[in-house]
């Protein structure tokens, strides 16, 4: 047997298009359901309106999915991304005072927070060597406890110029799906550095990063700051969306990254996968809810059924994953 | 080379790990623009030897010499720093990067922290380029997944090769190649010798070291032995030199036992196993040989039901079904895993628990455990094994290697199995403790057990076994008994098939 | 002093050594805090947390990166249902406690099974739980939590008719001294332990590691519900959220308590005791006026802070 008859015939485009990997097949497939459900049971979803507050809703989620896909795929795990949001979002709405002058300090200020919050949970997972998963359990509840002495209560003023540039189209696009098309852009731009290209490679195996001389635990606390910085956004994002802010939002938004990471096909393992299929995991589920609510459901029952969505949800993509090697 | 200094000189090199002495007092000399064999039997320690060198195994003393300068080499990074680079048969490699990522990993060129692929592309172009007659048509954007295992060790190598070292390491690195892809790494080795290069060279097969060394260092119990130069030595004489002058080990004598056959194996197949067949008797000791990773470990863990894997297993005559180790230990088989960190003990519960785990349900009345017969049952194990401990309570990871693996014994001992698997049950085990082990596995086989033993040294095959199967790519393909069974004819068995010249050493060939 | 070291060593000793350090600065600060009767109280909030943390202390022990997120969710449910079908009558407290068990059971079996038939990590699949659970309290609540305790459920938490202590306190004595036996003294322990060390080398020596996983997650959510039990009979009306936010420290106590983070290394006592600290840490901080956040924060300083003393990873590079 020579060598070549095991070399991989030359890539056909079918191939290139998988390498891509926007995202799993299944991903797509459930893309695919969720937006023909979705519009056949609410037509009007389709209206530039329906289209334009639809994503709006989708954004936050969308970010904090986003962020939770960067540090999943650097093999942590950030169960405090929620907190992060709600804090940002606090401290944003304090800041800003209701002024339009003030928005841009607004944005500093949210991301600046986003990027703290996970300095702390960089130097906790890196330095300190703690499990991702109960440490970030435990910074979020430092992190909501700090959301609840900046805002005590929801309330405060968004600046109308963030909540009316939500409204806004350009050139009959709606903001909104521009911000969402404008997130998986940036992911495309950032996953040419050097930092995610390490942060990705020691999610998929650590010790094969130290051997190649990869700065390990740098990459790590990378990959929270960076998840960090894109909660920040996540949180502004909330404001511009309800017009008020929020402490208690982190809750579901923990468990709906966490979710969408998984609908999107992104190990947890760390290694596979990229924010796109995040991005889709989070449209999915935003669509679900969609869904739910046009069939009619009873109100108490949405929460159940929004709950089971998911499960099924991560057992579909648990049942579909590669197994771990090894 | 007259009297220009060596470009590597390991001098002094101790490594202990645990109770096991790898080195002592091991050294090598390699002038640059020299492809050196390092030779030895298994777990003579050339691995670790080679390891000091590439920074990923910290030596307990060693002198260090690079191009004349005393050098300390603490980290891979230090070593790569130095120009020491090292390819072994497990990979460094990130599966869910491309070929052309992996190649550079660590050392991308970029601009402001944006990396350029096609800076990336051009650097690996002329590594890939070489490597392409062997490598077949691999892109650089071609994810390493889904490379065939030999395309991923080229990919490995030319990883090395892109660093240009002055040393380069290559630790059985043509263990998962084919024929034409060895000799291109060949070619390319060569090529480094050329260019003045030191080349460390670690490879089981003979005929690999004899085409390519100038010279070798050779090895014993993490000695240096002898230093050769290659071509002026006979194949038969290199592997005098390994195994050592003819000092016979102490065979234990037995008479072959003549009942019925108490497992009887026949088309084993699945993952690393190509269709076994294997009959053993009550009371016979029959060993696993041949080179390592062959399959033996895979051999006894699909016996336990560990692994999956097809084929027809009888224990006394009655089938037995590969489901799980649950299901073959109710059938009386036990196993004494290869891995006793992971695999045989439970590091950090106390040695009383790892006694009984497997046997705790017999003793217990409607599950609830009696601490009477609890520490009565592990003490007899004690008592009748002679484990040095300090107290049952304590962890087993409190023990030395030889008595915790006694307890990995007495826990199966607890369970009267008819049928025992033992893989490399002496891995890490002090001089003295490896006796006592001897005299346990004895023991069983006088009780009328089955015993099946892999082992990594080819002297304990020689000391406890009946018969020895030797073992090439997952099938039997030799069969050693009674005085057959010496170290010289081991090795010769193991490194001739290697060769493809099958079944030449002595006994019957199986296939 | 070589003598003393060793026990100071002990994560449960330490623990023990805090709460009474927090007890003493309470009374100090605030006399009165340290007063019998105050302590008698700080104790009965603290079963409800001790009775939810020893199935947390199960989960965890078990290893493989188990972790029950549901506990808070699954307690208010087991609250919910139980106290729905007291509706306020003794006659109906078993059939509430069973129906709440039952309940609960049926969840532990669905986490346990999603873990090891679907492999979906322990904190994915109890975090989605949550979700369903919190669903689910909607569905049967309607929004609106109406249920009440029956008085002799009051009465055992909140009289003093055992020796002059409440009987929660002595429910919680019998569970806690119960489990501890099952851990120490069946096979079920020694298995869980097994698996909680090493699922391969347990795996190897014969233990059913799928059962037993199972059975912790059944138990976990067991025990989850009858903390909640236990908190209605403190509140006696019935909230929406009422037990949500005590998972957090129903993982807290038994990090305190000196259970290894990675399984099979600890117990239920430890647990226990980590459980009376954080209560009486939280009465501290509400007896000096502290705000809800900085009680919230400190909460995840405090973990945090024993994780770096307890549940450090291994290095890299040997």
């Amino acid at each position: 047997m020579t060598a070549a008859t095991q070399a991989p015939p030359a890539p056909t485009v079918v191939d290139r298009v998988r390498s891509v990997r926007v995202a799993s097949w299944a991903t797509a497939a459930l893309l695919v359901v969720a937006v023909v459900a979705a519009i056949a049971l609410q037509p009007n979803l389709l209206t530039p309106y329906g289209v334009a507050s639809t994503f709006a809703t989708f954004l936050p989620l969308v970010l904090v999915a986003v962020a939770q896909a960067i540090v999943v795929i650097g093999g942590g795990l950030d169960l405090s991304a929620g907190a992060i949001v709600a804090l940002s979002s606090v401290v944003a709405v304090q800041v800003m005072r209701g002024e339009d002058g003030l928005a841009a300090v607004g944005l500093a200020a949210a991301v600046g927070t986003g990027v703290a919050c996970g300095m702390l949970n960089g130097l906790v997972v890196s330095r300190l060597r703690l499990q991702p998963l109960i440490a970030t359990f435990a910074s979020a509840s430092i992190f909501s406890g700090l959301a609840l002495l900046v805002l005590p209560t929801p309330g405060g003023t968004v600046p109308a110029i963030l909540t009316g540039t939500f409204r806004q189209a350009i050139a009959t696009v709606p903001m909104s799906v521009l911000l969402v098309v404008a997130v998986a852009l940036g992911w495309l731009v950032l996953r040419r550095t050097r930092v995610l290209r390490h942060i990705r490679a020691t999610g998929g195996d650590p010790a094969a990063a130290y051997a190649s001389l990869v700065p390990v635990q740098t990459s790590q606390f990378a990959s929270y700051v960076l998840s960090g910085a894109i909660s920040g956004l996540a949180g502004l994002a909330v404001l511009g969306n309800a017009g008020s802010g929020d402490p208690f939002i982190g809750g579901d938004l923990a468990l709906g990254s966490v979710a969408a990471v998984v609908v999107g096909g992104i190990a947890l393992r760390g290694g596979i996968g990229s924010p796109i299929g995040a991005i889709a995991g989070a449209i999915i589920l935003a669509l679900s809810s969609t869904i739910l609510f046009s069939i009619g459901l009873p109100t108490s029952w949405r929460a159940l059924a929004a709950g089971v969505v998911v499960i099924l949800a991560l057992a579909l993509s648990a049942l579909g994953a590669p197994r771990r090697r090894r | 080379m007259t009297v220009t200094s060596p470009l590597v000189r390991l001098s002094g090199v101790h490594k202990r790990y645990g109770g096991v002495q790898a080195l002592r007092d091991a050294s090598l000399t390699a002038a640059g623009g020299e492809v050196h064999g390092l030779l030895g039997p298994n777990g003579s320690g050339k691995s670790t030897l080679g390891k000091v060198l590439a920074g990923s195994v910290r030596p307990d003393a060693a002198e260090i010499v690079l191009a004349g300068e005393s050098v300390r080499i603490g980290s891979p990074r230090a070593a790569a720093r130095l120009g020491v680079a090292a390819v072994y048969q497990q990979l460094s490699l990130v599966p869910d990067l491309s070929v052309g990522q992996n190649l550079v990993l660590g050392s991308e060129p970029g601009r402001l922290g944006f990396l350029s692929d096609r800076a990336a592309a051009r650097r690996v172009a002329p590594v890939l380029e070489r490597l392409t007659p062997a490598l077949g048509d691999v892109r650089f954007d071609d994810a390493v997944r889904d490379l065939a295992p030999g395309q991923q060790q080229l990919v490995e190598i030319g990883k090395a090769l892109l660093r240009e070292p002055r040393v380069l390491i290559l630790d059985e690195a043509t263990a998962s190649l084919h024929r034409d892809q060895v000799a291109l790494v060949f070619d390319i080795v060569r090529e480094l010798r050329e260019g003045g290069a030191a080349i460390l060279f670690v490879s089981h097969r003979l005929d690999e070291i004899t085409e390519l060394c100038d010279r070798a260092t050779i090895l014993r119990s993490g000695v240096t032995v002898a230093e050769t130069s290659v071509p002026d030595t006979t194949p038969d004489e290199i592997v005098r030199l390994m195994v050592g002058d003819v000092q016979q080990v102490e065979r234990e004598h037995r008479d072959a036992a003549g009942g019925p056959v108490r497992l009887r194996v026949r088309g084993l197949a699945g993952g690393a196993l190509h269709g076994v067949d294997l009959d053993a008797r009550g009371g016979e000791i029959v060993g696993l040989g041949g080179l390592q990773g062959q399959g033996q470990s895979e051999l006894l863990l699909a016996l336990f039901g560990a692994i999956a894997a097809a084929g027809d297993v009888e224990v006394d005559g009655e089938p037995v079904r590969l489901a799980s180790p649950r299901s073959a230990a109710r059938r009386g088989i036990a196993l004494v895993p290869g891995d006793r960190g992971t695999q045989g003990t439970l590091p950090a519960r106390p040695i009383q628990e790892n006694l009984a785990i497997a046997s705790i349900a017999g003793r217990a009345r409607v599950g609830v455990l009696s601490t009477r017969r609890e520490r009565e049952a592990a003490q007899s194990m004690v008592d009748a094994l002679a484990i040095k401990i300090g107290s049952l309570a304590d962890p087993i990871s409190s023990l030395s290697g030889g008595n915790a693996q006694k307890v990995v014994f007495g826990k199966w001992l607890l369970t009267e199995p008819s049928v025992v698997l033992l893989d490399d049950p002496t891995k890490g085990v002090d001089v003295g403790a490896k006796a006592e082990i001897y005299r346990i596995v004895r023991g069983l086989a006088e009780q009328g057990a089955t015993v099946v033993i892999n082992s990594s040294e080819d002297r304990e095959l020689v000391t406890v076994c009946d018969r020895v199967l030797v073992l090439f790519e997952g099938a039997v393909r030799a069969t050693l008994v009674g005085d057959e069974i010496t170290e010289e004819r081991l090795v010769q068995a193991a490194l001739r098939i290697g060769e493809g010249t099958q079944g030449a050493a002595t006994g019957e060939d199986a296939a | 002093m070589s003598r003393v070291v060793p026990i100071l060593k002990d994560p449960v000793v330490v623990a023990a050594l805090i709460a009474v350090l927090l007890i003493a600065i309470g009374g100090i600060l605030r006399p009165g805090f340290a007063s019998p009767d105050q302590i008698v109280d700080m104790l009965r909030v603290a079963s409800f947390l001790g009775i939810i943390a020893i199935g947390q202390t199960i989960v965890v022990l078990s290893g493989g990166e188990g972790i029950d997120l549901s506990v808070g969710t699954v307690a208010t449910l087991g609250a919910i249902l139980a106290s729905r079908t007291m509706a306020g009558d003794d006659a109906m407290i078993v059939p509430g406690v069973l129906l709440a068990l039952g309940v609960a059971a049926l969840i532990g079996l669905a986490n346990g099974l999603g873990i090891v038939a679907l492999k979906i990590p322990p904190f994915v699949m109890t975090l989605g739980m949550l979700g369903v659970v919190g669903g689910l309290i909607l569905v049967v609540t309607g929004g609106r939590a109406d249920g009440r305790a029956a008085p002799a459920l009051v009465s055992l938490v909140n009289g003093r008719d055992v020796l002059g202590l409440p009987g929660i306190l002595i429910v919680w004595l019998v569970l806690g001294g119960a489990v501890t036996l099952v851990l120490r003294r069946t096979v079920f322990g020694a298995r869980l332990y097994a698996i909680g060390t090493s699922r391969e080398a347990a795996r190897l020596s014969g233990v059913p590691v799928r059962r037993v996983t199972v059975s912790a997650y059944v138990l976990s959510s067991l025990f989850a519900a009858l903390g909640g039990i236990a908190m209605v009979g403190y509140s006696q009306q019935v909230f929406l959220n009422l037990a949500d936010d005590l998972t957090l420290p129903s993982i807290a106590a038994v990090v305190i308590g000196g259970t290894l983070v990675a399984g099979g290394v600890g117990g239920y006592l430890g647990s226990a005791v980590g459980a009376i600290v954080l209560t009486v840490l939280t009465s501290l901080l509400t007896t000096l006026a502290m705000p809800e956040w900085a009680r919230i924060v400190v909460q995840g300083v405090v973990l945090i802070a024993l994780l770096a003393v307890y549940g450090r990873q291994r290095r890299l590079r040997a």
